[in-house]
């Protein structure tokens, strides 16, 4: 890398970080900007402002996204200080699923951004910020604490595999895929909606039935036939099998890796949908702040799990497995015709995002050890059994 | 660290890279920190014009009387160590 091109970019960093600090904390920007500018060295130039950059970053990203909830606990300066925002930013951080909750309305945000400039119609921005509504509904209530038992998360877990039969036998049509179902006047598609809760809640809860649950729906997606979906089944349990193998979690993979080998020999010959399919690269081409909208909404989704990564070890497992399938459905809208998730139009992605949610811990650490054993009594959280009970 | 490197200058303005060397904290550590100490009124900053043309001007900064305090009463337990490296760095 030459001499210009280190200073180029790390003038970059500077000027991107200071644009997207909160108007009080604008002068560190610019204090970082010229500092930087005065390091002699090009190389210890370029790490100062990298390092700065990933520094504030995080904190002015999570002033945008909090800045809406800050303006309801009160006036005052944000940020700058501000013990209100700073115990918002920790708090939102300490808890897996308000980071989740965070990400969603940004990511669907920032999909809006695009959706606007890219010129969908409104009824697209409506029914995806319905959506997120939706979602978020239904994370509140199935959230709320019930009773609940290891057979009803079993069954629920069960059911869920044979919503996922079902659509592939008699769900709606389109060039010989049926992943869809109609519900009043909308095609919804159970996989992007029940297979991330499926797949979180596998992570921290695996016992026979809930193992046949997985080959089910790894069936189901072979025969749907959906590459992006058996993709994201077979990354998620291999993420799983890696950090926590067990008979279970090998026996569901196999069935995975089966399931997605078959839908990669099958032709896929659906064409990309507008505002849908194929927008992580022609985003750009509408604007480079839609493309850049579309990008940053994408990378949101994997907030949640790279937070508790680092934040929550006893519940790793989760949030890797959480992070590997949102992960692979970006990946897998990048090389072909599948949902671009939330930040692309459809409301299933969406709902599923938030229902994922509910499979996360509550607060990081409070399970210690939930994930590490099969299923039990003790592991099998009142989140999970709301999110399974609801569901089924 | 920043506490004592900021000490350690005595009421003398500081610079940011300076004190990230001083300190050895990256630069993405050491500007959350400052941040907050200002908020908390224990550091003073202000905008010094570069001795030479054609150079930025650069934000400085010191430990108010509070600040000082502040720093004085969580020195590291190691005293030795970073008052060596401080003085290390600035040689």
């Amino acid at each position: 890398m030459n001499r210009s091109l280190r200073r180029g970019i790390a003038d970059l960093a500077c000027r991107v970080l200071q644009a997207a600090l909160p108007p009080s904390l604008q002068s560190w920007g610019q204090a970082i900007r010229c500092e930087t500018a005065d390091i002699p060295d090009d190389t210890e130039a370029l790490r100062y402002a990298l390092e700065s950059f990933c520094g504030l970053m995080p904190r002015a990203l999570a002033w945008h996204l909090l800045r809406p909830f800050a303006s309801l606990t009160g006036d005052g300066p944000p940020f700058h200080g501000d013990p209100i925002m700073m115990n918002l930013f920790h708090a939102t951080l300490r808890r897996p699923r308000v980071t989740g909750v965070a990400s969603a309305i940004g990511a669907v945000a920032l999909g809006l951004v695009y959706m606007a400039l890219a010129g969908a119609p409104m009824r697209y921005l409506g029914i995806n910020a319905s959506a997120l509504l939706l979602g978020l509904a239904l994370l509140a209530l199935l959230g709320r604490s019930l009773p609940g038992g290891r057979r009803l998360t079993t069954a629920a877990l069960v059911a869920m595999a044979g919503a996922l039969l079902a659509t592939a036998l008699l769900g709606h049509s389109v060039d010989g895929a049926a992943r869809w179902v109609r519900l009043g006047g909308f095609s919804i598609q159970p996989s992007l909606i029940l297979l991330p809760a499926m797949l979180v809640a596998f992570a921290r809860c695996r016992n026979a039935l809930t193992t046949v649950g997985m080959v089910a729906a790894a069936m189901a997606l072979a025969g749907q036939p959906d590459r992006a979906m058996a993709g994201m089944l077979a990354v998620g349990l291999a993420v799983l099998a890696i950090m926590r193998r067990d008979r279970f979690v090998v026996a569901a993979l196999c069935a995975s890796i089966a399931g997605f080998v078959a839908t990669v020999v099958r032709a896929d010959t659906l064409m990309a949908v507008p505002y849908v399919d194929g927008i992580l690269y022609s985003s750009f081409e509408v604007h480079a702040l839609a493309g850049a909208a579309v990008m940053g909404g994408s990378l949101l989704l994997l907030a949640p799990a790279i937070v508790g990564w680092h934040r929550d070890s006893p519940n790793r497992e989760s949030h890797a497995v959480f992070g590997a399938l949102w992960l692979a459905a970006i990946v897998a809208a990048a090389l072909g015709n599948y949902p671009t998730p939330l930040v692309g139009y459809g409301s299933s992605a969406i709902i599923g995002f938030a229902l994922s949610l509910l499979a996360l811990p509550t607060l990081e650490g409070a399970h210690d050890t939930a994930s590490t054993r099969a299923c039990s009594e003790a592991d099998t959280t009142p989140p999970d059994q709301h999110l399974l009970t609801g569901l089924a | 660290m920043v506490l004592a490197a900021l000490l350690h200058a005595n009421g003398e303005w500081s610079h940011g890279y300076e004190l990230a060397r001083l300190a050895d904290v990256k630069s993405g550590t050491l500007y959350p920190l400052l941040i907050r100490l200002e908020a908390q009124g224990y550091l003073e900053a202000e905008w010094q014009q570069p001795s030479e043309g054609g150079r930025p001007p650069r934000h400085a900064y010191r430990l108010t009387a509070s600040g000082m305090q502040l720093a004085r009463d969580n020195l590291p337990v190691d005293s030795g160590t970073p008052a060596m490296r401080i003085r290390k760095a600035a040689a």
